[in-house]
């Protein structure tokens, strides 16, 4: 459409004569025999009605057309203008009903499901909002689950994600802004955030950065979360992403804004922070002390995968010292034989596991048991009796392996999935020393990043008792609310 | 702009690649050292090394196993200690491991002629650690205690290392003595060192036979002996068993040990100490020589009876606290003058104690305090509670009121 601007600016509005739209609109979508054309007359006038097939299905509309016979059965003759006003405002039963002046307006309705009603000589076009494109019902969400809690997950209809937020906060303050972006798909994206608990600087930066996106298209929320991130070359996610509505509620009520995009069942929340990777809606449905618990786990998680490996070469290449003699004869005595160094034979290791890992995800669900349990063979058994590496090894990579599953968050499993080989190649060349080296720079690192503004590790740098409440530990439900905007207030 | 970062970045990716793992070993490529001995030899020094075989530790044993045993001594000849380690690697395939040193052994010889010397070696070495234990072969070398093949602990390093250990906490008769523990006490004006003593219980040839622990008795096995006195550096004698546990008491050394009394109507009653604190003071007497004051502290638990006597009596136990005080304060003092007579050595460092007491005096008698320890006057004042009769309270011999 936008290409043709300059022709097209001249042509925008709709022609009166009915031969001459129906031209105009083959023109512009390419005679699609997806496009279907209901002619009718509307008293004396001659009228279509036009629908994208699967998107939208009229049947509503043409039965507000026969109301209309019946209205006006008798009454003599009437303008086609008429007609049309009653149409619009008395007998249409539909809840959305429009008018469009110009034919980029009515492209746009029609190819989001509506149907369009044109009627010769009237000069614009009704649309109601006929859409009944086939979707998937709420399913269980699949990526978060948990064992007590909501089930429900998003689904790809951006007004069906919405209403599921919509129902958990039954507030007048809930704001949703939409927009669309993407100058080939023309996505809808919308902006949910609840007015009066969320910070308002967030906003506008969010706002302006929304604004900024220029893209051609948006076919799933990541478009959006690179375009709107702060810090483009970090191993760290400072976008949260959900595909649980109860997720996304129990953000809006910290004061953090969701971001909506059609077609995806996933949903953007800002600003994230790297305590929130490490939390777990479940956390709120369970126990207060079991939840703390659970969550001081993960971080414990998260320090196993993206250290083990590489504290296993640092110590058995560097500091032999620092075991305790008993492990040493048992470690050495594994290792005997063995014909890599052990950094080699941990980059073994962990590639093969990655293998299999990125092959059990693409391959059909029935080949992934059987890929699943031919990898556990190479990786243990098969690997250590044929002196390929030590069985030490294998214990420290499953162990890794194990640790980075138990992160509640898949994307911050991959930011410690990518530092480990880094932190394994600096513990190879200089052990510890150089492991506690590249821990500062990470530390660092994290602390220097923000989220639409805030710093990314927030109660921990800089620190703030209120936060803490919720942060390592998850102590009470009542003190979790608003602390985001307490934070920058 | 993005030349300087990519330049920083090849600069930082060159400095991990080329430096070339700067002191990087692999596991297996070292040669662990288990224990050392130091002998005397013509030439220097004779020494030797218990050196892990790899290939026969771990949990499961691999492929590589031949069969052999999990430990191989090396010996070599050299002008100092690590001239003759070095020549080991003529031997050894692998470096030699310090790091991992459990017990460091010295031949009765070398000790007596004095172990200052080798000492300098062992805490300026880097690799070495500082928790193993020092030992002194009773009247053998070294190299032969490291050539027995023991039972029960496969290393036979680490299975002296534990049983002193465990000898050390529930027997009392040993010392574990550390590097730093042995040095502190060398360089100190008003103390001298122990060690802990091993000696061959059976002879050599048979304990270097590996059917040697193929037998529910084994012929030779390595055996605590007792503690050796310094005298300086240098060795100048051996305490037996209950002199031994008379230096650690005094050393406050004595973590829990068996000890038994006559009782007062004959046969008698054995306890079991699981306290034992003992404070040294200084004092001087009017003429104003220093004398020394031992007050011990002692609980105990009686632990076999088998004597006639009312344990559900406390006049009973009252008078078998004081019958073993008596024993105590007689018997502490009787080692401490052994000692002083027959070694002269201070081991109780009672010299310290009055260094720390009484700083200005100790310097009227630093330099001769040898001599002078081997007349100062020693009292002993033990003060002993039974806490715990055990879970029967008459004897089981006692005779039962017939009705």
């Amino acid at each position: 459409m936008r290409q043709t601007d300059e022709a097209g600016k001249k042509l925008d509005h709709l022609p009166d004569s009915l031969p001459q739209f129906m031209k105009e609109v083959n023109n512009r979508l390419g005679e699609s025999p997806d496009i279907v054309w209901r002619e009718i007359a509307l008293g004396s006038a001659p009228a279509v009605i036009l629908y994208m097939d699967g998107l939208g299905d009229p049947i509503d509309l043409l039965e507000a057309i026969h109301q209309d016979w019946l209205f006006f059965e008798g009454e003599g003759e009437q303008t086609p203008g008429d007609r049309y006003r009653v149409l619009k405002e008395r007998t249409i039963t539909m809840g959305k009903v429009g008018e469009a002046a110009t034919f980029s307006d009515m492209m746009e309705k029609l190819l989001s499901g509506n149907s369009i009603l044109f009627v010769d000589g009237v000069g614009s076009v009704l649309y109601a909002g006929t859409e009944s494109l086939k979707q998937r019902g709420v399913e269980e969400a699949t990526s978060q689950s948990v064992v007590r809690g909501p089930r429900e997950g998003f689904t790809e209809a951006l007004r069906e994600n919405t209403a599921l937020v919509r129902r958990r906060i039954q507030n007048p303050n809930l704001r949703l802004e939409q927009r669309k972006i993407g100058e080939q798909t023309n996505t809808q994206v919308a902006i949910m955030y609840i007015e009066g608990l969320c910070h308002v600087d967030v906003l506008e930066e969010l706002r302006r950065r929304m604004d900024a996106i220029e893209l051609d298209s948006v076919l799933e929320s990541n478009y959006i979360e690179e375009m709107i991130q702060d810090q483009k070359y970090s191993p760290f996610p400072t976008v949260y992403n959900s595909e649980r509505p109860d997720v996304v509620a129990s953000a809006l009520l910290e004061g953090r804004i969701a971001i909506f995009v059609d077609g995806t069942p996933f949903v953007l929340i800002v600003p994230a922070l790297f305590a929130q990777f490490f939390q777990s809606s479940e956390d709120y449905y369970q126990r207060g002390d079991f939840s703390s618990l659970l969550r001081l786990l993960r971080y414990l998680c998260f320090g196993i995968a993206l250290l083990t490996p590489s504290f296993y070469i640092g110590i058995t290449t560097f500091h032999q010292e620092m075991l305790p003699t008993n492990l040493l004869t048992s470690l050495i005595g594994q290792r005997e034989g063995v014909p890599f160094p052990a950094f080699v034979e941990a980059l073994i290791m962990e590639i093969t596991f990655e293998i299999l890992r990125e092959a059990g995800i693409r391959l059909p669900k029935s080949i992934g048991q059987s890929v699943s349990i031919v990898g556990t063979l190479v990786i243990g058994q098969a690997a250590v009796e044929a002196g390929l590496v030590s069985a030490g090894m294998v214990i420290v990579v499953s162990i890794t392996a194990i640790a980075n599953f138990a992160l509640p968050a898949f994307n911050v499993g991959i930011s410690a999935r990518m530092l480990r080989f880094v932190m394994m190649g600096i513990a190879a060349s200089f052990g510890l020393y150089g492991m506690i080296i590249g821990l500062i720079i990470l530390g660092l690192h994290l602390s220097s990043l923000e989220s639409m503004g805030v710093p990314y590790m927030s109660t921990f740098a800089p620190f703030s008792w209120r936060g803490q409440k919720d942060a390592l530990l998850r102590l009470s439900q009542r003190t979790k609310k608003k602390y985001l905007r307490k934070l920058k207030s | 702009m993005i030349g300087k970062r990519i330049l920083v970045i090849i600069m930082l990716v060159s400095v991990t690649i080329t430096s070339g793992c700067w002191s990087r070993k692999e596991l297996n490529e070292l040669a662990v050292v288990m224990a050392l001995g130091i002998d005397t030899h013509e030439d220097g020094y004779a020494v030797s090394a218990q050196v892990l075989n790899a290939s026969e530790t771990g949990a499961k044993q691999n492929s590589s196993s031949m069969g052999s045993l999990p430990v191989i001594t090396y010996t070599s000849v050299g002008k100092t200690i690590p001239d003759a380690l070095q020549r080991m690697l003529s031997m050894a395939p692998r470096a030699l491991y310090l790091s991992h040193l459990r017990v460091l052994i010295f031949g009765e010889e070398l000790a007596r002629q004095g172990v200052g010397n080798t000492m300098d070696f062992i805490s300026r070495n880097h690799e070495l650690r500082r928790d193993f234990f020092l030992l002194v072969a009773k009247g053998g070398r070294a190299s032969d205690i490291l050539e027995v093949i023991t039972p029960f602990e496969y290393i036979p390093a680490n299975s002296l290392f534990s049983s002193i250990l465990i000898s050390q906490k529930r027997w009392a008769a040993t010392g574990k003595i550390t590097l730093q523990m042995f040095i502190t006490e060398l360089k100190r004006d008003g103390s001298d060192p122990v060690l802990s003593g091993v000696q061959l219980r059976g002879s050599v040839q048979q304990g270097r036979n590996v059917e040697n622990v193929k037998k529910i008795q084994p012929d030779t096995m390595i055996q605590h002996a007792g503690l050796a006195v310094f005298k300086r550096d240098r060795l100048v004698g051996w305490l037996d068993e209950s002199r031994s546990k008379g230096v650690n008491y005094i050393l406050n050394r004595v973590v829990t040990t068996v000890g038994d009394i006559e009782c007062a109507g004959g046969g008698v009653a054995a306890y079991e100490i699981h306290r034992a604190d003992s404070t040294t003071h200084a004092h001087l007497n009017e003429k104003g020589e220093p004398e020394f004051r031992l007050e011990m502290e002692i609980e105990a638990n009686l632990s076999a009876v088998e004597c006639a006597m009312k344990l559900d009596s406390p006049d009973v136990i009252t008078d078998l606290e004081k019958r073993i005080e008596d024993r105590f304060n007689t018997n502490i003092a009787k080692h401490i003058r052994y000692v002083q007579s027959e070694y002269g050595a201070d081991v109780f460092g009672f010299g310290e104690a009055l260094h720390r007491q009484h700083p200005k005096v100790w310097k009227k008698y630093r330099d001769n305090w040898d001599e002078r320890f081997r007349t100062v006057q020693i009292q002993v004042n033990a003060n002993v509670a039974i806490r715990r009769i055990g879970s029967i309270v008459q004897p089981i011999n006692e005779e039962v009121d017939e009705p």
